[in-house]
């Protein structure tokens, strides 16, 4: 029997973003046993690492995943943060759709979901309570809060099932979760290879690691230096939608179209948006809330007719290259490395980014498939290592692009190197919901592509000078091997004694002093 | 000194230039003649083609030539060893002792070529260094006696097929004979016929069946009984670019033994047919010219070898009629035709 569409909205609109994403799951990146597993670890690190460093802390976490069952884990992440304070701590862990502003920042985040979507998955799969610790300063107090919660899908809100007042060394948090239907994996989408890709991005992390065989990795820091925080900066006219341009009228306390657009908007000088009222003949002195779609529309579709400065980069904070170096050295233990960040470009006439990328090879370059070493490709946008969706990801695409040849790498698939890239920007262009992987804009194909061929080159120096000394050494030792031969068959043809001749030997191996004084009496003891 | 002597004082000599750069502290070095094709220099007075002045350097100091070098000084005793020891060895059994040298060879390839380096360094044969090809020579019949080791052999009693040439010729002695002439045929089907129609009696002649290409023994060996003996040598071949340059090897030697023609070429050597006047005179049956062989005929013409005016006219005939014809075709007018009508004829006008 058919339901009528009024019964099916009514439905609709009872739904929390809890309960509909209860209900969606995969839109948080919760498909698949491998993929679930690494976007919970995803959720968890990224909460944590900007919660240190937006306290100015070298972010330290620690983490416990214990196997209970066939695809059954309990998971214990610990970080070094500045802990949550009691009343906030089931907002951050059961509400979804914390905040509705507009931001313009470079942000790890890619759902804005958050922890919440690991408790969630927690509980869909298992039923099971989350408890965490928070540790946090209260005025010179240090503070400790234990807690078991679950989560009211249909209010969106935490249900606490107990919670007490523990001692607590530090500040941080600790929260331990219960999961089913995921599954650990050592494969490059699993979650070791994201938190090991992790660390190279973000060399200021320290990360302890127990895996469910009970081996323990320590992935240290190797630099010191906490990012500087990203700022915000105020969008470009090329890179809003006509929906972003609603959405902002509709937040706004400003009066006048005209100065929301001024205030909002960077590089929107009072004569551009003249020019903007002239050319479109809407009238900008109208409220905001009154800015019709149409309008939106049209406002947007000048924007990118209309020259305007390329957007502020100030907001850009690459990983910096010798600190890219550094990430890559600890964790790779290469033979060489070479990196490169390259000065901000727009996209899209509107989107400021940067491209970073490094190149390393040898030592634990490259990842071992059945007995041989293939090429490894690390993607990040933000500092995030993006795991999936690899084939249709811009930067795989610029990467494969290139002609490696020309740099002494005759097959990219089967070298012992890994390729890193990170794109920054404001905003990244994702191909699809799942945000693993970067549409082909033309200007990123290309910085990519600058960015890597720069480093390759270094890398094809490289390569070539070892060949050399290779070789030279090769020749060294033909030498040392057949100049006794020659000598002695030569005494032996003319019936004569092997005369002395490291003279001779020096002079051909261009040694200035040779001591081949054992070999030459071997021969005569012969 | 007979040859033996020679050559091992010869390697010898390569030992000592070694050791002397050694001892007065120079990286050795050893000159070899270069065989490349522009070192070729076709010598008009002894009417063979030798090697020109180039010269290649191995030197210690390289490391490519440095291994060729080793190469060569080992194989160089090998064959000293050889020659001391009257013995012979192929190259091939050769390339398989070098297995348990310092220095390998990468094929036999490789050995081949590092003994044809030692033959041009030296100027000698590679029989001559106790180096045999594996292949026998030609066979002659006729009234000759050799002397191999202590074994005569006359080839008028050694069967049908008559006495084959040994690879080791050098070391025979031709003891005595009783002919007036060499008569040296491409194919051993006309060895036979002539066999069988007694032509060694008819000509009082050496019949020698080349079997194609005529191996370097059986060169060696026409060069021997013309100037040992001072008897005349007539080659009869296919009237064809093939034929032509069979007998142009045995008279002129070939471009590519250039360092050792001096002991193969016979320059007093005749062609006496199939000529493309032969093909239009006795009216032989006669197959055409195919892309291939008026290719290789245009070479020909150009060759130095080739630049007397008997041969030019001939090439040219030969291309005017398209034609070419094989040396048994005279059996159209009967078996017997060859030896009694074409043969003398063809001698007479000589």
């Amino acid at each position: 029997m058919e339901r009528e569409a009024a019964e099916l909205f009514e439905e609709f609109k009872e739904l929390t973003a809890s309960e509909f994403f209860r209900r969606n799951k995969q839109m948080l990146g919760f498909s698949g046993k491998i993929r679930s597993l690494t976007m919970v670890f995803h959720e968890l690190i990224t909460n944590s690492l900007d919660a240190a460093e937006e306290a100015g802390i070298r972010p330290e976490i620690t983490i416990d995943l214990k196997r209970v069952g066939k695809d059954h884990y309990i998971l214990k992440h610990s970080d070094n943060g500045p802990g949550i304070p009691e009343a906030f701590i089931t907002k951050v862990y059961c509400t979804m759709f914390a905040g509705s502003k507009f931001r313009n920042i470079q942000s790890r985040g890619q759902q804005g979901l958050g922890c919440s979507g690991c408790v969630l998955l927690s509980q869909m799969t298992t039923g099971k309570p989350a408890k965490v610790i928070s540790g946090y300063h209260e005025g010179e107090k240090l503070k400790g809060m234990e807690m078991t919660f679950k989560m009211d899908v249909k209010k969106n809100q935490g249900l606490i099932l107990s919670q007490e007042p523990v001692d607590v060394k530090s500040s941080g948090v600790s929260i331990e979760l219960h999961f089913k239907d995921v599954s650990y994996s050592l494969s490059e989408q699993g979650a070791f290879e994201y938190i090991r890709r992790t660390v190279i991005a973000n060399p200021h992390a320290k990360i302890r690691f127990r895996d469910p065989t009970g081996h323990k990795y320590i992935f240290d820091r190797a630099t010191d230096i906490i990012p500087p925080l990203p700022k915000e900066v105020l969008p470009h006219p090329r890179g809003v939608t006509a929906d972003d341009l609603i959405f902002m009228a509709k937040h706004t306390d400003k009066r006048r179209f005209r100065s929301l657009l001024t205030t909002s908007l960077s590089r929107m000088s009072t004569k551009r948006v003249n020019e903007i009222q002239k050319s479109t003949g809407i009238d900008l002195d109208k409220r905001p809330k009154d800015m019709k779609w149409e309008e939106a529309e049209r406002i947007v579709d000048l924007f990118s007719r209309m020259d305007f400065m390329a957007p502020p980069t100030s907001g850009l904070i690459p990983i910096g290259h010798d600190q890219i170096e550094k990430g890559m050295r600890e964790i790779l233990t290469p033979e060489f490395v070479a990196t490169n960040t390259r000065n901000p470009k727009t996209y899209r006439g509107g989107v400021a980014f940067i491209v970073e990328a490094g190149i390393t090879y040898g030592g634990e370059s490259g990842r071992i498939v059945g007995d041989q070493k293939r090429a490894e490709i690390m993607r990040f946008a933000n500092r995030v290592p993006l795991t999936f969706d690899q084939g249709s990801c811009a930067i795989t695409e610029a990467l494969k692009s290139i002609d490696w040849k020309r740099y002494g790498i005759r097959d990219l698939d089967n070298a012992p190197i890994t390729v890193f890239v990170n794109l920054v920007s404001t905003n990244v262009p994702y191909l699809s919901t799942g945000k693993q992987s970067v549409a082909p804009e033309a200007e990123i194909l290309h910085e990519v592509r600058q960015a890597t061929m720069k480093i390759a080159r270094s890398l094809q120096k490289y390569l070539r000078a070892k060949k050399a000394a290779k070789e030279e050494e090769l020749r060294s030792k033909i030498f040392e091997s057949l100049v006794p031969v020659v000598i002695r068959e030569a005494a032996l043809l003319a019936e004569t004694d092997v005369p002395e001749y490291d003279a001779v030997l020096a002079k051909v191996t261009r040694r200035a002093k040779f001591e081949g004084i054992q070999l030459n009496s071997e021969v005569e003891n012969e | 000194m007979n040859r033996k002597e020679i050559a091992i004082n010869k390697l010898k000599s390569l030992g000592d230039r070694i050791i002397e750069d050694v001892n007065q502290n120079s990286v050795p070095a050893v000159k070899i003649p270069s065989r490349g094709t522009s070192n070729l220099v076709y010598d008009e007075d002894k009417r063979y083609y030798i090697l020109g002045d180039r010269y290649g350097q191995r030197s210690l100091g390289n490391v490519k030539q440095i291994n060729k070098i080793a190469q060569m000084v080992y194989m160089a005793n090998f064959c000293k060893d050889l020659v001391r020891r009257g013995k012979t060895a192929t190259l091939r059994e050769m390339y398989y002792v070098s297995e348990g040298w310092d220095v390998d060879f990468g094929d036999q390839q490789e050995s081949n070529i590092v003994g044809e380096d030692l033959e041009v360094s030296l100027g000698m044969t590679r029989e001559d260094l106790g180096l045999m090809p594996e292949e026998d020579g030609a066979s002659v019949y006729g009234d000759l006696t050799v002397q191999e080791d202590d074994v005569e052999i006359n080839a008028l009693k050694s069967g049908k097929s008559g006495y084959t040439i040994s690879p080791t010729i050098d070391d025979v002695e031709f003891v005595a004979h009783d002919v007036e002439r060499v008569i040296a045929v491409e194919t051993m089907g006309m060895f036979h016929r002539l066999v069988q129609e007694e032509a060694y009696k008819k000509f009082n002649t050496l019949i020698v069946g080349l079997k194609g290409q005529a191996a370097r023994a059986t060169r060696r060996f026409l060069r021997r009984v013309n100037q040992e003996l001072e008897l005349p040598v007539y080659i009869c071949n296919d009237g064809d670019p093939w034929g032509f340059h069979i007998a142009m090897v045995i008279i002129s030697g070939s471009a590519k033994l250039a360092h050792v023609n001096h002991d193969l070429a016979t320059p007093d050597a005749k062609f006496l047919g199939v000529t493309a006047s032969d093909i239009v005179n006795y009216d032989l049956p006669t197959d055409p010219l195919k892309d291939i062989d008026v290719l290789r005929l245009k070479e020909l013409s150009k060759d130095p070898r080739y630049h007397d005016e008997t041969w030019q006219i001939e090439i040219k005939k030969m291309l005017k009629i398209g034609k070419k014809a094989e040396q048994q075709s005279f059996s159209k007018y009967g078996l017997e035709y060859v030896v009694d009508t074409y043969l003398p004829e063809k001698l007479d006008a000589m």
